[in-house]
């Protein structure tokens, strides 16, 4: 069997070996985010077999946990691995092109760094080697924003980096307190003691920590950063902090939430946080008249439909709320990378400024259509099965409370479809304004988008295939009892 | 007095912590709020290693005679801040690098004139 750890071993000596790419031959370093991460994407798959026996646990250094650091190579991280490593291929095939200026190693340096980073989240047993793979997320995303290093793209990287700061020092803080109390780091270790503590003293600590990841979350009262740098990122960018940051934050809470704590108190506080967070984003994405805006304010919503699918916590919301998680990591993807170009073609990020681009850039608006169609949740589309999902076990469930925060779900779908039908109508059925420049969407970026459509596709048709193994993640993510078997 | 005796790191820590809490969220020019969180982390630091204190322990290193009967400290809190400062400084690098290419852009790092998004 091959060895988890070279998950993040080889993208991060990928990652520092492209400057010296670039000094030698400049044309090869843009093709090493590919590499990296269709070396990551085939390791995915040939760990599968192995992980569905049984979580694979990796002593970084030979040191026996609870003493050394882990990793936890469970159903749940090895579904977030491919996940980040499948979008992380496809985005940056768009990004051979799409990106032509600028300190162009650095891009792609970078690029792989922030995805080394929601890996390593993804996949670390230990709560501080947590804390240091989610700085190297987040410092990467600052950098990455502010890319283009225009006024927009500058100023919102800076409030990024100040709220982005604070919040992983609140997670610092609480880390520091967990350590207090069990005098141990690892998940694991924690999650065994955690039973033989008073509630009352883990209160502190856990709001610390989910204060501080709730900002890279974007969980409703700390998410003013990311409107602004959503939409000031390069779109590639916007991309990937939409489909892989934001959810590797909120995987980072519910691993928090179900494993270390174990605490089912605060379910119903969580799914009001995040029916909250869905009304709100879904309402502010409803006003925007900027295209990426729009989006990026989607995003919340999505973030806080997924919060809510998993604090209802019932077998069914949890498969259903990871499968939202593929969905909106395919199909904001898609709708990102396809405006795009629709934005460079225009000239201008106005929605108005788009009506007409259905005959002049058919398949980017074909690309932009499915992914809000997805988003939305219509049957064909990779989007259905997952909302289906969240809504069927959240009424399984039962519960005046809970029946009510589904009914609120519901309406933000047509809040939702109202908004993206807005644009595709512009898209196609208003008459065309001439104006911008000429630029089709070049090849690179065609075939990213058509293998975005293709795989949402294929999700929408046969959900089963993906089902059997979200099930299994979904049963990891809440047995915090067999994590600690697995590990100890 | 025990109480302070007994207590005086961890009121240090969240002072410092407060501080560059307080900062952050007051002030507006831009440099002050880095100042501010290079404070918080400063605190956070100071925090983590109170956690590890014990009264007159000493650096967790064996000395040749085994050291026996000496108190010393719990090394992981250090390690951690060890760690810590490191991100510090990155971040640091960054948000200076960044306020210099604004000040470029805007002329001024007062952030409530740096304000062209909005929600």
């Amino acid at each position: 069997m091959v060895n988890p750890v070279l998950l993040l071993a080889v993208p991060m000596g990928l990652a520092f070996t492209v400057p010296v790419i670039e000094r030698i031959t400049g044309r090869v370093s843009r093709w090493v985010p590919v590499a990296a991460m269709l070396f990551n994407l085939v390791l995915c798959v040939r760990l599968i077999p192995a992980v569905l026996e049984g979580p694979v646990i990796v002593q970084l250094g030979g040191f026996v946990p609870p003493f050394g650091i882990n990793l936890y190579v469970g159903p749940l991280g090895l579904f977030f691995a491919g996940l980040i490593a499948l979008a992380g291929l496809v985005i940056s095939v768009y990004s051979l092109t799409y990106i032509r200026t600028g300190p162009l190693a650095r891009y792609h340096m970078l690029y792989i760094l922030l995805l080394v980073g929601a890996t390593g989240v993804a996949l670390t047993g230990d709560l501080f080697n947590l804390f240091v793979f989610f700085e190297i997320l987040c410092i990467s995303s600052y950098a990455l924003v502010a890319y283009n290093g225009d006024r927009a793209g500058l100023e919102s990287s800076v409030k990024y980096l100040i709220q982005g700061s604070v919040g992983s020092s609140m997670l610092l803080v609480g880390i520091g307190m967990l350590y207090g109390i069990f005098g141990t780091l690892n998940m694991a270790d924690i999650a065994r003691s955690v039973g033989m503590v008073d509630q009352g003293v883990l209160f502190v600590p856990l709001i610390f920590m989910l204060g501080g990841l709730g900002v890279e979350a974007a969980i409703f009262p700390m998410n003013a950063w990311l409107p602004d740098a959503h939409s000031s990122a390069p779109s590639s960018i916007s991309a990937v902090l939409s489909g892989i940051a934001i959810e590797v934050g909120l995987y980072a809470v519910a691993r928090m939430v179900f494993t270390v704590f174990g605490i089912s108190d605060l379910f119903l506080f969580l799914a009001f946080l995040g029916v909250l967070t869905l009304l709100i984003g879904e309402m502010c994405a409803f006003a925007q008249s900027n295209i990426k805006r729009m989006l990026a304010y989607s995003s919340i919503g999505q973030i806080g439909l997924i919060l809510f699918a998993l604090a209802v916590a019932s077998g069914v919301t949890v498969t259903g709320g990871l499968f939202q998680f593929v969905n909106h990591t395919f199909s904001k993807g898609l709708l990102f990378l396809s405006a795009g170009y629709l934005i460079y073609r225009s000239g201008s990020m106005e929605i108005s400024s788009l009506q007409g681009m259905g005959r002049r850039m058919p398949l980017t608006s074909l690309a932009f259509t499915v992914g809000s169609f997805s988003l939305v949740g219509l049957p064909p589309f990779a989007g259905f099965p997952g909302k289906f999902l969240i809504v069927r076990g959240a009424l399984e469930r039962g519960g005046t409370v809970i029946v009510v925060l589904t009914g609120l779900v519901l309406l933000c779908t047509i809040l939702e479809g109202a908004y993206f039908f807005r644009v595709v109508q512009a898209l196609y059925f208003r008459e065309g304004i001439s104006g911008g420049s000429g630029e089709r969407a070049p090849a690179a970026a065609a075939v990213a988008m058509i293998l975005l459509m293709m795989l949402i596709l294929a999700l929408g048709a046969y959900p089963q295939f993906a089902e059997t193994f979200l099930r299994s993640a979904a049963s990891d993510l809440m047995g915090a009892v067999e994590h600690v078997g697995s590990v100890l | 007095m025990t109480f302070l005796n007994e207590y005086a790191f961890y009121i240090g820590a969240f002072g410092l912590i407060l501080i560059g809490l307080l900062t952050i969220l007051l002030r507006h020019h831009l440099i002050k709020l880095i100042i501010g969180l290079s404070i918080m982390e400063t605190g956070i630091n100071l925090f983590l290693i109170a956690i590890g204190y014990i009264s007159r322990g000493t650096a967790p290193i064996f000395p040749v005679d085994g050291g026996a009967g000496t108190v010393m400290v719990d090394p992981v809190p250090q390690a951690l801040v060890l760690t810590a400062i490191v991100i510090g400084v990155a971040v640091l690098a960054m948000a200076l690098g960044m306020a210099i290419r604004l000040h470029g852009h805007y002329g001024t790092l007062d952030m409530r004139r740096i304000k062209e998004l909005k929600w």
